[in-house]
């Protein structure tokens, strides 16, 4: 920050007192400076994201903000009723976002504030976060905090396009080639051993009730609407990616993995990196149990020859609290199912 | 003076450059810094939060913001947007069925306005992978060809696993960034 100007960098080794006062000159006119720009680039209240440099104005315009999420959320709670759902929701994101941007001007300024202030505020903004909360759990049941309210109002809309451009918008770009997998199949059982072959990413996609069986190694794995269906795989190099699956028995082993809308399903996992869901709830992990000829071979080429331990360090990213998530579990040991051997043939 | 020039002269004295990484999960963003920097990359959980790293690459000092893409956290990005110098999007060449995921998340962070003038990266990762689509491909996925004109961007093939493709990104993205910021004045 100092001397960014290099003539009086040699100044300040010779004199002290001119050097500091040009210094304090330097400081006073970068001060004004951003002071102007501030002025100028943002004259509404989104000036409120830079620095003020001082406590009472830092105080002013603090509580300023305050009071004035304070009195949207009264009003939202006076009008709620009368108001369509919608109205409600991005009333509530507003107010979410005014907080926002009430901490981040405190983050901005706590490098000057008195240590008592910044706790103060750091509480008013808790405070107000807290009273948003019981207001959207007042005006809209279920959905808890705004940020949630927001994703899921986009869900709706993204969730089933998405299906359908997938089939329907991509293709025309797309040399469309379908990565292998098994796609569409309906109370089967499925058997592929990669040992041997070049494929380097392998999906499951849209199976009902079928038995799956992976042997051998792959670079990377995606299961996509799975629903009933027992899955066991040998170790994948790189990551696994799964999204939506209910009712399934998945016996997986990966360097990463990653679980989406998982319902009611039970992983036994070997992993090298931390486990994680998101929108999942009765997910329940216990040790990978997997056993076929070859697999400790297979295990050591991709690295995931020891048990880490890892299959029980979830991180649910829905739930980022030190006590643990109720979405997920650790399957109780007398429920698990002892190990599972398949013949490693099949088609490759 | 005005606030930018002042930037400016701090930044040249420093040479530094705030790189922001983004794209979908599953796209190997850590693993792609802590290649660069000569890090084990065997055990790496996905991102919660974000990673800062400091590199010294070339005559520069990168601050590499590499912020997690779990759906949850996407809606933290425009956290990491102010003053950034240059946006990386990672894009996994092998996930065939998210790319529309894909393109949306990146059509809506280039109109963010706080990123508009910094210089794009598109890194097409996990060539390593058979069957991966080639940056050519995921560039017309993408439809980078209909990017504002005003926007410096480039799209290059890679392999965190590798190594291959990450320096030529880099250098590519350094020496953008070096060019607008360090030679205007």
């Amino acid at each position: 920050m100092e001397d960014d100007d290099p003539n009086h960098q040699g100044l300040a080794t010779e004199t002290l007192d001119p050097a500091l006062q040009k210094k304090h000159h330097d400081m006073l006119e970068r001060l004004s400076a951003r002071h102007q720009a501030r002025k100028s680039d943002s004259p509404d209240s989104s000036s409120s994201s830079s620095t003020l440099e001082s406590t009472s104005s830092f105080l002013t315009r603090f509580s300023d903000s305050k009071r004035s999420i304070e009195s949207r959320i009264a009003e939202s709670r006076l009008v709620s009723s009368s108001t369509d759902s919608s109205k409600v929701k991005s009333d509530l994101a507003e107010i979410s976002f005014a907080i926002d941007n009430l901490e981040k001007l405190l983050a901005q300024n706590s490098y000057f504030l008195p240590s008592y202030e910044v706790r103060s505020s750091l509480k008013t903004v808790s405070d107000l976060k807290q009273n948003l909360e019981n207001l959207a759990v007042e005006l809209v049941p279920k959905k808890k905090f705004s940020f949630k309210t927001k994703s899921s109002s986009k869900k709706p809309e993204s969730k089933l396009p998405e299906s359908q451009k997938s089939d329907v918008v991509l293709p025309p770009k797309l040399p469309v080639r379908d990565s292998p997998g098994f796609r569409n199949k309906h109370g089967e059982t499925l058997s592929k051993n990669f040992k041997g072959s070049s494929i380097g990413e392998f999906t499951l996609s849209d199976l009902d009730s079928c038995q799956v069986r992976l042997t051998g190694t792959v670079n990377a794995l995606f299961l996509h609407r799975l629903k009933n269906c027992n899955v066991y795989t040998g170790p994948v190099i790189g990551s696994i990616l799964i999204d939506d699956v209910e009712d399934c028995v998945l016996v997986l082993a990966s360097h990463q993995i990653r679980i989406h809308c998982a319902r009611k399903s039970d992983f036994y996992l070997r992993v090298r990196s931390r486990p994680i869901i998101e929108d999942s709830n009765g997910v329940r992990f216990a040790p990978y149990c997997l056993d076929y000829e070859g697999i400790e071979e297979d295990l050591k080429t991709a690295g995931l020859e020891e048990e880490t331990k890892n299959w029980a360090n979830v991180d649910d990213f829905r739930w980022l609290r030190a006590v643990q998530s109720p979405n997920w579990s650790v399957l109780p040991e007398e429920e698990r199912v002892s190990s599972v051997s398949i013949s490693g043939d099949g088609d490759s | 003076m005005g606030l930018l020039s002042i930037i400016r002269k701090i930044k040249k004295k420093e040479k530094e450059m705030r790189i922001l990484m983004v794209g979908l999960d599953n796209s190997g963003k850590t693993t792609i810094v802590l290649k660069i920097n000569g890090e084990d990359t065997s055990v790496i959980s996905p991102t919660l939060g974000f990673n800062i790293k400091t590199i010294i690459y070339q005559k520069y000092t990168l601050n590499i913001w590499d912020v997690g893409g779990q759906k949850t956290i996407r809606s933290y990005w425009r956290n990491y947007f102010e003053q950034t110098d240059g946006l990386v999007w990672v894009v996994d060449s092998s996930d065939l069925r998210r790319l529309d995921d894909c393109k949306m998340e990146l059509d809506n962070l280039l109109k963010e306005e706080r990123l508009a003038g910094s210089s794009l990266l598109i890194l097409a990762n996990k060539q390593d992978i058979q069957g991966a689509l080639t940056p050519e491909e995921i560039g017309k996925v993408l439809n980078l060809e209909s990017m504002d004109k005003s926007r410096h961007w480039k799209i290059v093939g890679c392999s965190a696993y590798t190594g291959e493709g990450l320096l030529e990104g880099f250098d590519w993205l350094v020496q953008d960034i070096a060019s607008r910021i360090y030679m205007l004045d």
